[in-house]
């Protein structure tokens, strides 16, 4: 195949991939909401804030008839419903602790309203990981569990719940949330917050670059990273993209993404991937093929990715790291 | 609906426990014949039920040392299906890694099982119910967990033989982590951690106690497990209707002692046997075909000593 050739089948499949988005994915993510504006993981689960979340950020994209509002509305709805009094939210109804799903929702709803994200944001510049308070740190310097990893604990990220370690992913949501909203929207404690959550990413990172949930090295043995806390960690830290270990943390991603065998790998990569200006290295992928032998639709979050993925519209995240809001 | 209160009062009284060891040199082998007929003395009931098998998978796994494998997770479907059950579900919530379906093609337990839709279910991801702990070993009262673990009618925990750095043992028991849904802890369910996992451990088996268990220790995996340890040759297939028996002698056979293991002789007092005068062995004898595991320094206590296994391995742990 010729150069000419080639690039005409690379068009072809972006647009084979946006039609099939268009016409199959996005009209299912709208048929899939629930009575109560939410979504489920799957097709008839119960609505949770994080399904419900993704696929908001994916029709708020696409929302071009009265019909798609009013399908974003009754979302935007559904997470007002469920914020808990303390500003946070829960991973499923009926919990009543909030959780890192409180930075999805603030993200959700940050180009919408900023009362409930202020409150969110206020739960989460006071919800400090445990694992790195000082009394915590005194007990680990006393015991053998100081051999066993070689992170840096004075650096303080976010936990997936309460009172819990801090861990690469959460974190990343976090600053992602911190990077979309007004400056006047951020609690007073942010800039701090931010400052430490940076440098925990940075320290969490494995040694040949990437992440994986948090553990860098483990009993002196290097960590393995891993596609998606890779790509949430360099979505967070993209204002930093000419950094050295952002850079490495990029071409291991471009090297990584070849052997992806799924479509939330292969999704959240071509986000990460085209945000830091590269071009994307599987043009082949064909999405609608992908589907048949994977039926990967049955998963909302995965569906909402794809979508944010292959729709040609502006993406998702800007390359500066200032919101868009 | 399981029975959630059944066999979990702590003055628990059952009869002696089954456990058998099957040799199996290779996953190559007719492990459904193998398993079919060893479950089959068993005579468990399946018929017409719904069974859930919880293998133990992890992530990228080149060795096959990590993942219960998946020839093993396809014979016991095969075999639960030709034992009459209804449906036989597969269903695990990987804890580091939320790419499920990734961690299942690289697996490839689509081309073992022959088609995984309605066939897989992700524990992370499943609708949940909020269960009250029967116990309080650790300090956590309640936990959302998928309502399809809680729903079937026999549920089989299917891990790999292996050692771990915090709990010394992974076996059928700690298995039990990955119902634990990361749509509501996430990844890693650190919420467990943090509640100490010896005691997280006992609290989960309390409020969803496998009827059964299947150890894959054809190749397991010794030193720093469960991701980064060495592989460990065994070929052998543990089977019980108990699984903390099936842990003791799982233990046994890796030169371990199981009552030293923290989580296992409190798990003896209410959950089943870890006295192995309570536990009948069918199939091979423990002694022809114990192989001792290396296990971290931290588990040196572990090691059974008085074995001419154990006086390896401890040498192996230097």
């Amino acid at each position: 195949m010729n150069s000419l050739d080639s690039e005409k089948s690379v068009s072809a499949n972006e647009s084979a991939n946006a039609a099939f988005v268009s016409s199959v994915c996005v009209p299912l993510l709208r048929n899939q909401q629930n009575e109560d504006g939410g979504w489920g993981f799957h097709p008839q689960a119960e609505s949770r804030v994080e399904p419900t979340c993704w696929a908001l950020l994916e029709l708020m994209q696409v929302e071009s008839s009265a019909r798609d509002r009013e399908t974003v509305q009754r979302g935007l709805q559904y997470l007002r419903s469920t914020q808990l009094p303390d500003g946070s939210w829960p991973a499923t109804p009926g919990e009543k602790n909030g959780c890192w799903v409180t930075s999805l929702a603030c993200w959700a709803l940050c180009r919408e309203e900023h009362g409930p994200v202020a409150r969110g944001l206020e739960w989460l510049c006071k919800d400090w990981p445990w694992d790195s308070s000082p009394w915590q740190r005194f007990l680990r310097g006393l015991t053998a569990e100081r051999s066993i990893s070689t992170q840096n604990d004075a650096y303080r990220g976010w936990g997936w719940t309460p009172r819990t370690s801090s861990w690469v992913e959460p974190t990343s949501f976090a600053l992602l949330l911190f990077s979309e909203v007004p400056e006047t929207v951020l609690p007073s404690g942010s800039r701090k917050r931010r400052q430490l959550a940076e440098a925990m990413l940075y320290d969490r990172m494995c040694p040949g670059g990437g992440w994986n949930c948090g553990n860098p090295r483990v009993y002196g043995v290097p960590g393995e990273p891993l596609v998606i806390p890779t790509v949430w960690a360099l979505l967070a830290l993209r204002k930093y993209a000419n950094r050295v270990e952002n850079q490495m943390s990029l071409d291991w991603l471009l090297r990584a993404v070849q052997n992806a065998q799924s479509l939330a790998s292969l999704a959240l990569a071509r986000i990460c991937i085209e945000t830091y200006g590269k071009s994307w290295p599987l043009p082949e992928t064909r999405l609608s093929p992908f589907y048949e032998r994977h039926g990967f639709l049955t998963n909302v979050a995965v569906t909402a990715w794809a979508c944010l993925a292959w729709n040609p519209r502006p993406r998702l995240f800007t390359s500066s790291g200032r919101g868009r809001a | 609906m399981r029975d959630q209160g059944a066999a979990l009062i702590p003055s628990f009284q059952r009869p002696a426990s089954r456990v058998a060891i099957r040799r199996a040199e290779s996953y190559e082998e007719d492990l459904g014949t193998l398993l079919y007929e060893t479950l089959r003395e068993f005579q468990l009931p399946v018929r017409g039920k719904t069974v859930l098998l919880k293998p133990n998978l992890v992530g990228f796994d080149p060795l096959g040392v990590m993942n219960t494998h998946p020839s093993v997770i396809a014979a016991a479907r095969e075999s639960f299906l030709r034992l009459g059950a209804a449906q036989v579900l597969i269903g695990d919530g990987p804890a580091m890694d939320r790419d499920t379906e990734g961690i299942l093609e690289s697996v490839r337990l689509r081309e073992h099982v022959g088609g995984l839709k309605n066939v897989f279910v992700d524990l992370n991801t499943d609708d949940v119910k909020c269960v009250p702990l029967p116990t309080r070993a650790s300090r956590l009262r309640e936990l959302y967990l998928p309502k399809t673990a809680l729903g079937v009618d026999f549920l089989v925990s299917m891990p790999k033989l292996k050692t771990h750095h915090w709990a010394g043992v992974t076996l059928s028991l700690k298995n039990m982590f990955g119902i634990v849904p990361g749509g509501c802890y996430g990844w890693p369910k650190n919420v467990l951690h943090w509640a100490g996992i010896d005691r997280a451990i006992l609290d989960i088996n309390a409020a969803a106690r496998p009827d059964f268990a299947i150890v894959d220790g054809i190749v397991g995996m010794e030193g720093n497990g469960p991701i980064q340890g060495t592989p460990k040759r065994s070929n052998i297939l543990i089977l019980g209707d108990d699984p903390v028996a099936v842990d003791a002698t799982c233990c046994r056979l890796m030169g371990l002692l199981p009552e030293k293991v923290k989580y296992l002789p409190r798990a003896g007092s209410f959950l089943g046997h870890i006295n192995s005068e309570m536990i009948q062995q069918v199939g091979e004898d423990i002694p022809s075909t114990r192989s001792s595991f290396a296990v971290l320094p931290a588990f040196r206590h572990l090691v059974d000593e008085h074995s001419s296994f154990g006086r390896r391995a401890a040498q192996k742990t230097g």
